[in-house]
């Protein structure tokens, strides 16, 4: 059973930082809401069904304010709820107690489709690997997630753009199958800002990468920060938690 | 680890083949179990009362008419002899249609109660109180009467109405009027003193209706009116072999053991029999004669009264001559002619005007009836009249019956003929009875009992319908006497025919019809026909006699030995089942066919019934004939059981091997699941230097194990089964399993290509909304998706063979009686079977569902982490669920159609329609099951 403590420091980031040259200000919408992702005392608990299981909890008491163009970073081992912190930021899934914020509005106030069509317009969510859809080339899925608003022709070109500022420009045709653990992963990211994305929410998006690799993720992350967006990420790796602006440890 | 443990290890391989195996065993349990109850239910069925029809001519189609007593003869007395002294035969039965016999009723009378009390001057209430039961003078009830003092003035209308069943026809209507009145004592001087009799009133007239009715008279207790005669009734007559018939019907038979005893054809005489009766009469009788009857060369001739006073009466008459014979018959009980005789009965003034309705009466012929006896007289009762004739005690068996005798014809009505019409679905035939002349009937006798001439008007003839064939044959025969030596009674010889392997037993066993369709072929409620007056008619009750061989000589004017048989029931010696006595059957009717007779195996056969379309039944006035409709009439289907039973179990083995096909696919299809699991475990093996065949081999093994147990148990089921079918079933299951292990063995091979996936097409259709991403991802997953759609297809191919079973199971049995009970004994096995394999075809749908259920739960966490709706989501489950329907479609459609025509060839359609309606129904449930 893991029972962390949240460990919580702040810094803000070095101005040495280079922002990321892109027409990403064409493309990103400008951070509307001082504190897009806000939560308030999250508790996350496992297991305790009708099998007798002993629930775990993961996360007590955890709570988070995110300032647009803040880049904060849950660090933590494994198993200490860094995923579970995401995924409920990202409204995916329902705290055991505790509240989320987005943009200042409850998630308990809202029913599955409007959480979904929040999400869609506010967060962006980055699964550990880069989940991509098989089947389908890099370009469609960064168009996936304008599927349901019909906007997929719309965003064509700046679902190209995004790629080539992620660098895949010349991959969009690939399949995921075809693309190194890197490149789905900035496929996916690339994915996660085509609706103007206001909050980014990535899990462990270095993990598995080699260091270069990594350093390019941790730029894109970085830069995209410098347009407005707020980033939430998971990570243990180094370089990230060394350049995020806020950080929780997960102990 | 040897390839034993690894088996265990593996919990789908094990699960497979043990659900494989407890699949084999359960369908071949159910299988067995509904063979047995097929087999056990034609075998009890498959005999009836006998193996061997023997006839001059054979049945032109293997659906029989059931009349087999025809008058047509035949077949001689030497030939059955030759058929009794085959060693096969245990019963040889000859049947004949003897005669058709005329009779009137006994003059029909209304007896109004008018009892003056008791007088002993009186004639016959003198010697009261010494009869049997007389009550004593003293006892005798005050004088009692329904007529006035004074007379009054009435009017009868005495009417007949027959019914068909359908329709009722009035056979006459006749009116009278008069006065009555309570009737007096007049005291008469005579030569020895005075004498007291009863007259009536002074002024009364009394009630005479036309000749040959009489008029009215009082006596003891009644005023009794005499009413117009009541149709002719006309009988027919069979003879047996009373011993053989016996033999044939076992104890049901007994009611022709008189006959048995009835004197040869030399001591038969006519005249000498009446002479015999009449001094029986004459010189007295003891009471204990008159309550059992008079002893007859050792048969109590119950009946004898009737027979004295007709042989008294054709001795009057000169109807007897010098050859006239007494036939022993044995009379039926009853008849089931509908005949109601009414009188209605008005007071009415000097005008003729009705002054009060007193009633009408009724009386029908029932089961009191007794034909050439007519066991009580035809009397009906004026409202409110009390029967005092008790007070006089019993009279034994005096009762004067029938004192016409009957008129005996060689003219007789042979079976009716039909035309063959189409065959139904399920084999059932339709006919066409073929119509012959019209007949009179309803006709008055020419001359009264006593002679004198009869008022032709009060009767109007009728014009019935003759569907029966008029054969003159032998001689014109001297006038016969009917000596009646018992009575039966048709319902406990139908009763002992059996019911699903009924076989006709000739002319006193006749098959009823029932009415089913109007002349516009419109369904009506089921109506037995009636039979009619004159025995010309499409319906025929019961013969009226069953007589000896000797009576048909005497009837029918055959002096010799001819061949005046109609039929010969045969039953075969050989004991048990018809299939373990078919050799021997076949043997006995091929041994008699040498002999140039026609010899039908009727063992095996069942009742079924044929459809008769009946034209011409009836005319209006104006002469137009119109039909009677569609009836139905149980006739003999030959070969019936060997039908019922190939075709019930062919469904049987079928279907078992359906189910145990279906269970073999889920096996290949874990397999496949299993297989795919274990790729990674594969490569592993492949980088520490496995070859390819030894990785297979490694795999195999672990199969070989599964095909060890399932071919025990295989071999095992057979053993305990006894049973080839199971044995290929088994056999046929090992394969597929093979083929299953070999299929899934070989998708453990490396192939390069999968990392080398083409670049993206761009002729591939866009990616914009839930229809073309569920489109993208099935193509994406071919065999996944072919896999599903074969699922489903089979689901829908299960559904559908389910459906035509249900339709199709009563109909591919047949229409016969026996493959109704044989189908009710498979039905609920097959129907278990085949929703076995229903339930094998969803759950193959949920293991082939759950190949990449991972991969599917994650692109769907991906599109929900994206913002898709959960409406959006559904959409998504829905498209692929609907275009894997759309591959399944055809599979399951053609599929159904295929099971359809192998299991039951009619309800294919049907099948069809089930299966695509079992995959579109599939479509949300897997939808909604995936969420």
């Amino acid at each position: 059973m893991t029972n962390p403590t949240n460990v919580q420091r702040s810094r803000r980031s070095g101005s040495g930082e280079v922002p990321l040259q892109t027409r990403a200000n064409t493309i990103v919408k400008a951070a509307d809401h001082a504190t897009p992702l806000e939560l308030s005392d999250i508790t996350i608990r496992y297991g305790g069904g009708k099998g007798g299981a002993e629930a775990v909890s993961v996360v007590e008491g955890f709570d988070l304010t995110l300032h647009a163009g803040e880049m904060h970073c849950v660090a933590g081992r494994s198993g200490s709820g860094k995923t579970s912190i995401l995924t409920v930021g990202a409204g995916l899934t329902l705290p055991t107690s505790g509240r989320v914020f987005w943009e200042g509005d409850s998630l308990e106030s809202m029913g599955d489709d409007e959480i979904a069509d929040r999400r869609r317009a506010l967060i962006g969510y980055v699964d550990q690997g880069g989940a991509l859809i098989d089947g389908m080339s890099a370009l469609e899925n960064v168009l996936l997630p304008a599927v349901p608003d019909g906007e997929v022709d719309q965003r064509r070109d700046m679902a190209k753009d995004l790629l080539d500022l992620v660098g895949l420009g010349r991959r969009m045709r690939h399949r995921p199958a075809q693309l190194s653990g890197g490149e789905r992963q900035r496929v996916a990211i690339a994915r996660a800002l085509i609706l103007g994305t206001r909050v980014l929410v990535v899990d462990e998006p270095t993990a598995s990468l080699d260091r270069a690799s990594a350093n390019r993720i941790i730029s894109i992350l970085k830069d995209t920060t410098s347009d407005g967006i707020a980033v939430l990420v998971a990570s243990h790796d180094h370089e990230l938690v060394r350049l995020s602006d806020t950080l929780t440890e997960l102990i | 680890m040897n390839a034993v443990q690894r088996f265990i290890r593996s919990k789908v391989l094990l699960l497979t083949a043990a659900i494989l195996i407890a699949a084999m065993c359960l369908s071949v349990l159910v299988q067995s179990q509904s063979q047995a109850a097929l087999n056990r239910t034609v075998d009890e069925n498959s005999r009836g009362l006998y193996d061997v029809l023997v006839q001059a001519k054979a049945p032109s189609s293997s659906l029989m008419q059931p009349e087999i007593a025809n008058g047509s003869g035949g077949i001689s007395f030497e030939q059955l002899e030759a058929i009794r002294k085959l060693s096969g035969t245990s019963v040889a039965a000859p049947i004949s249609l003897v005669s058709r016999v005329t009779q009137n009723l006994e003059s029909p009378r209304l007896d109004a109660m008018d009892y003056l009390g008791y007088n002993a001057g009186l004639a016959g209430t003198a010697t009261a109180d010494q009869a049997a039961g007389a009550t004593a003078p003293d006892q005798w009830p005050a004088a009692e009467s329904v007529l006035g003092d004074e007379t009054r003035k009435y009017r009868l209308t005495a009417s007949a109405v027959s019914s068909d069943g359908v329709s009722e026809q009035t056979l006459f209507k006749s009116t009278a009027e008069g006065t009555l009145g309570k009737a007096r004592l007049v005291e008469e001087q005579t030569a020895g003193g005075s004498s007291i009799r009863i007259a009536g009133p002074a002024d009364e007239t009394g009630i005479k209706f036309p000749a040959p009715a009489g008029g009215s008279e009082h006596n003891l207790f009644n005023l009794s009116v005499s009413l117009p005669m009541a149709p002719e009734i006309t009988e027919s007559v069979v003879a047996v072999d009373p011993a053989a018939e016996r033999a044939l019907l076992g104890s049901a038979g007994d009611f022709l053991s008189p006959l048995e005893k009835a004197p040869p054809a030399d001591a038969r005489d006519a005249g000498a029999v009446g002479r015999y009766l009449e001094g029986l009469f004459t010189n007295g009788i003891s009471l204990d004669e008159l309550e059992e009857g008079p002893d007859f060369l050792g048969v109590k001739l119950k009946y004898w009264a009737p027979l004295m006073t007709q042989y008294q009466q054709a001795k009057r008459n000169g109807q007897l001559t010098d050859d006239s014979q007494a036939i022993p018959l044995i009379v039926r009980s009853g008849t089931s002619l509908d005949l109601k005789y009414n009188v209605k009965i008005e007071e009415i003034d000097d005008a003729g005007k009705v002054v009060k309705d007193v009633g009408t009466v009724s009386r029908s012929l029932d089961k009191d009836y007794l034909p050439f006896v007519s066991k009580d007289p035809f009397v009906l009762s004026w409202p409110g009249s009390t029967d005092h004739s008790s007070l006089l005690g019993s009279s034994g068996n005096f009762n004067q019956g029938l004192y016409t005798p009957a008129t005996w014809s060689t003219d007789f009505a042979a079976a009716p003929k039909y035309t063959d019409g189409e065959a139904a679905a399920n084999g059932a035939e339709e006919k066409t009875a073929v119509p012959g002349e019209w007949v009179t009937v309803n006709r008055l006798p020419e001359k009264s009992a006593n002679g004198t001439p009869v008022d032709q008007t009060q009767r109007e003839p009728v014009d019935e319908r003759s569907y029966r064939e008029n054969l003159a044959t032998g001689e014109q025969a001297a006038a016969p006497l009917a000596m009646v030596y018992g009575t039966f009674d048709p319902a406990s010889v139908a009763a002992a025919a059996g019911d699903v392997n009924k076989l006709p037993l000739g002319g006193y066993d006749p098959t009823p019809f029932t009415l089913v369709k109007d002349a516009a072929g419109n369904e009506v409620p089921a109506t037995e026909l009636e039979p009619s007056l004159s025995a010309t008619g499409l319906a025929s009750q019961s013969a009226g006699a069953i007589t000896d061989y000797y009576g048909l000589a005497a009837a029918r004017g055959y002096t010799e030995n001819a061949s005046v048989i109609d039929a010969v029931r045969v039953r075969a010696k050989a004991p048990g089942s018809w299939k373990e006595a078919q050799p021997d059957v076949e043997q006995l009717a091929g041994e008699i066919r040498e002999m140039g007779l026609e010899a039908t195996i009727v063992a095996g056969s069942a009742r079924e019934d044929a459809s008769i379309f009946v034209p011409g039944y009836s005319k209006d006035d104006a002469g137009k004939e119109s039909a009677l409709g569609t009836v139905q009439q149980s006739w003999v289907r030959q070969n019936a059981a060997e039908a019922v039973t190939g075709s019930l179990s062919g469904t049987n083995i079928t279907l078992l091997f359906l189910t145990l096909c279906g269970a073999a696919l889920l096996t290949g299809a874990s397999t496949v699941s299993y297989i795919r699991k274990r790729r990674s475990e594969a490569g592993t093996l492949r980088a520490m230097g496995w070859t390819q065949g030894r990785i297979r081999r490694w795999v195999l093994e672990e199969f070989g194990v599964g095909a060890v147990l399932l071919a025990v148990a295989g071999i095992v089921l057979s053993l305990a089964s006894w049973s080839l079918s199971t044995a290929l079933v088994s056999a046929s299951v090992l394969v597929l399993y093979a083929a299953a292990a070999f299929f899934a063995a070989q998708q453990l091979r490396h192939r390069d290509e999968i990392d080398q996936e083409p670049q993206h097409d761009e002729r591939l259709i866009p990616v914009d909304s839930p229809l073309t991403f569920a489109n993208r991802q099935l193509s994406t997953n071919k065999f996944n998706t072919l896999s599903l759609a074969v699922a489903v297809g089979v689901f829908g191919a299960a559904a559908g063979g389910l459906a035509a079973l249900l339709i199709d199971i009563p109909r591919a049995a047949g229409a016969s009686a026996l493959s109704g009970l044989a189908a009710a004994s498979v039905a609920l096995p097959s129907i278990l079977l085949a929703l076995a394999g229903v339930a094998v075809g969803l759950v193959l749908t949920l293991v082939t569902g759950r190949f990449e259920l991972n991969a599917k739960r994650q692109y769907l966490g991906i599109l929900e982490a994206m913002g898709w709706n959960p409406d959006m989501l559904r959409q998504v489950r829905l498209f692929e669920n609907a275009l894997v329907g759309t591959v399944a479609l055809p599979l399951g459609v053609l599929g159904a159609l295929g099971i359809g025509l192998l299991l039951a060839p009619y309800a294919a359609l049907w099948a069809g329609v089930a299966g695509l309606v079992a995959v579109l129904c599939w479509i949300p449930i897997a939808t909604k099951v995936v969420q």
